[in-house]
This record gives structure tokens, C-alpha cells and sequence, in this order.
């Protein structure tokens, strides 16, 4: 009896020790690492649509509530701002919308004076590769750079894919959707 | 004097793929560059110095009944700690050794050393078993993971150390090539300990 009240003890007593350590861990690990996987993950996507700062837009991300899902989970977007000189001229968040295959999601940056578009880059898809994969390379992207997004573009106004419409459309409505998100938060987004 | 040759034996007599044959899963698998492998090596050189240390510290209250669980818990903790850290300050090198981190855990050195060695020595030793142990590994994995990437990729740390014109053998960066280099430095080393035997025999 002794030894099974021994055994338990010890067994117990080592596994606390161990849940608490590593709760200690995680909670010292947690900002640095959701700053790495931004700054692994999204930063290449951040530096290709916006250009021309000074500061670190990873670093000085902000973060609120717009909404939530369909289990009422809070949905938060996240928004990278461009400074120069402390000013934010620029801000660039994700917009999503769906495509042939699931939802595409476009990092799109804007100018915040012009409502210009400074640059987009499709971060997640699963678009058909050689067809609606397309969206990707800059001979698509490109032609949103310096779009005014006074009203919702169109298809006249950019490279359409042959081929490839539902995915042309969903960048398309993922553009449109990321001004709409835009003028709604727009005092939120621009700090 | 026995830390040095506690620490001494990990690096010829039990090298742990060569010598003990054990941890091959990380071996095969994670190199495909010396870089890796270095990474791959020192993660589980830190988790088994800790393991050991802390085996070796608790040897006496653990019941032996219950020792190999004990022993998991040990590794295992350290093992998360490992991956939280690598992800907060390494996240490169993360991305590359990805699920070989967590399983450390069932990696036979760890568990090898602590219910070998640990388990019956001091801390001191233990650790200096741990270190040494950890530091043949970590060299055998750069060591291999060295010649794969040389051959495989014409380069070494991802510098280019090959002629221009050198076709890679992208063989050797893939599956199978670890299983050929493996067994070739397995002879390799096979070899030299024999006709070191055979030295000493002759000497005696």
C-alpha cells in the first residue's frame, strides 16, 4: 500500500512540476512567437504591397474585432501599418473572398490619402495551378497597383485570366470586400 | 578525471547512430544539410543534458515501478520547452526540422541514457554522459548531413564549395541517399574500430 500511495505521489508531483514549467514557457514564448510566424509568414506578403516605409510594420501590427463566425468566435483583423516620419501613409490587411476552390485570400496594401491601391499578393488559395493559380504571378497582380478605390473595380480596369474567371472574380471581390472593410474601420485601421 | 571520460566516451566508444545504432529517425531524416543536422543535434543535446541532470537528481525519489514514466514526463517537458523556444527565437530552422522536434520525445537516446546511465550515476556524470553523448551526435548529423549536401547540393552551410560546372546528385539529398550514406560511414567506422582491435591485439 505504501508503495502504491509512494508511486502516485511522485508520479503526480512530477507531472505538476512539469505543467507549471512549461506553462511558465509558454507564456514567456507566446508574444515571440506569434511575432516570428508573422514575420515569417506575412512579411514577404506585407513587403511586396507596400513600399517606401521606416518603420517595422510587423512590429507595430494592430490588431481588433470585426465581427464573428459562424461558431461566434471573434474574428479579428489584422492591420500592418506603413510609416515614414511616424506618419502612417500606407496600411495593408488581408481580404478574402471565394474562389473556384475554397477562399482566396489577398494582402492588399493601401494608400490611406489616395484610397490607391499600393500593391496586393494573393497569401492562400487553392485555385486550379496553370489556371486560376495565375493570380499569383505580378503579371496579374500588378495591373491593381495605383487603382483608386473610390468605387468597386471591375474587370475592365485589370489583366483578366482566360480561362480562369471564378478566380479572376474572387481577387476581384476580395479587392472590393478589403474597401468596404476599409471605409467601415477606416478611424480604427489608420493610427 | 571521470567527467572527462564520461564526456570522452560519447564521442567514440557509444556514438549513438554509429556506435549504439539508435536515433536513426532524426538521422535519416533531418540530414539533408549540415545545418539541419547541426540544429537537429544540438536540440536533442540540450533535451538529454536536462533529462539527465534532472534523472540523475531525482533517481532516488523515483519509485522503480513507475521510472519509465517519470522518465517520459522529464524528456517530454523538456522537449515542449525546446520547441516553444526554437519557434520564439529560431523559427527558420523550426520550419525546417518541424515534426522531428516533438519526437525527440521517443528518440531511444534519450530514454537510453536516462534508464542506463542516469538513472544509476551522479549529476555531474550524468551530465558530462549527456554532454558527450549529445556533442557525437550533433557531429554525426553534421558530419552526414555534410557529405549529403556537398554531394547533393555542391554545398556546405550554403556556401558553394563544388566546381561551377558540378552537376548536383540530387540523389543523395533525398530518402534514399541518407540510407546509402549512412551505411557507408557505418562501414567506414566499422572498419577503423576493427583494425584498431586488431592493433591492440597485436600489440598485447
Amino acid at each position: 500500500m505504501r508503495e502504491i500511495i509512494n508511486m502516485a505521489v511522485v508520479l503526480t508531483l512530477i507531472c505538476a512540476i512539469s505543467g507549471f514549467s512549461l506553462a511558465m514557457v509558454h507564456s514567456v514564448t507566446k508574444e515571440p512567437i506569434e511575432y516570428a510566424k508573422l514575420k515569417n509568414v506575412k512579411e514577404p506578403a506585407v513587403k511586396a504591397v507596400l513600399s517606401d516605409y521606416d518603420n517595422d510594420p510587423i512590429k507595430d501590427r494592430a490588431s481588433f474585432q470585426i465581427g464573428t463566425d459562424k461558431y461566434g468566435r471573434p474574428v479579428n483583423l489584422v492591420v500592418f501599418p506603413a510609416r515614414k516620419n511616424g506618419k502612417t501613409f500606407a496600411v495593408a490587411f488581408e481580404s478574402s473572398a471565394k474562389g473556384y476552390k475554397g477562399e482566396v485570400g489577398v494582402m492588399m496594401g493601401l494608400d490611406v490619402e489616395k484610397k490607391a491601391i499600393t500593391g496586393i499578393s494573393v497569401v492562400t488559395h487553392s485555385e486550379t495551378p496553370g489556371l486560376g493559380a495565375k493570380i499569383t504571378e505580378s503579371a496579374f497582380t500588378d495591373p491593381f497597383k495605383g487603382k483608386v478605390l473610390e468605387n468597386d473595380i471591375n474587370k475592365d480596369q485589370i489583366n483578366t485570366l482566360s480561362g480562369a474567371t471564378i478566380s479572376t472574380n474572387a481577387v476581384l471581390a476580395a479587392v472590393n470586400n478589403g474597401r468596404q472593410t476599409f471605409e467601415k474601420y477606416k478611424d480604427k485601421m489608420v493610427q | 578525471m571521470a567527467f572527462v571520460k564520461e564526456f570522452s566516451k560519447g564521442l567514440w566508444d557509444v556514438l549513438p547512430p554509429f556506435r549504439l545504432v539508435l536515433g536513426l529517425c532524426p538521422t535519416l531524416a533531418v540530414t539533408t544539410s549540415a545545418e539541419n543536422g547541426a540544429g537537429m543535434g544540438l536540440a536533442t543535446t540540450f533535451v538529454l543534458v536536462c533529462s539527465n541532470l534532472l534523472v540523475s537528481l531525482l533517481r532516488k525519489a523515483i519509485p522503480s515501478k513507475v521510472r519509465i514514466g517519470a522518465f517520459i514526463v522529464i524528456a517530454a517537458s523538456f522537449v515542449v520547452i525546446t520547441e516553444l523556444l526554437m519557434q520564439a527565437y529560431f523559427f527558420g530552422l523550426y520550419q525546417v526540422l518541424g515534426i522531428f522536434i516533438p519526437l525527440i520525445v521517443v528518440n531511444c537516446i534519450i530514454l537510453g541514457r536516462a534508464e542506463a546511465f542516469a538513472s544509476s550515476h551522479g549529476p555531474i556524470d550524468s551530465v558530462a554522459d549527456g554532454l558527450g553523448i549529445g556533442l557525437g551526435f550533433t557531429l554525426s548529423l553534421f558530419v552526414l548531413g555534410g557529405v549529403r549536401e556537398v554531394l547533393g547540393a555542391g554545398t556546405l552551410l550554403g556556401a558553394r564549395v563544388l566546381w561551377d560546372s558540378f552537376e548536383p546528385f540530387a540523389f543523395m539529398v533525398k530518402a534514399p541517399g541518407a540510407f546509402v550514406s549512412l551505411g557507408v560511414m557505418l562501414a567506414i567506422i566499422n572498419l577503423i574500430s576493427a583494425r584498431m582491435a586488431a592493433r591492440k591485439r597485436r600489440a598485447q
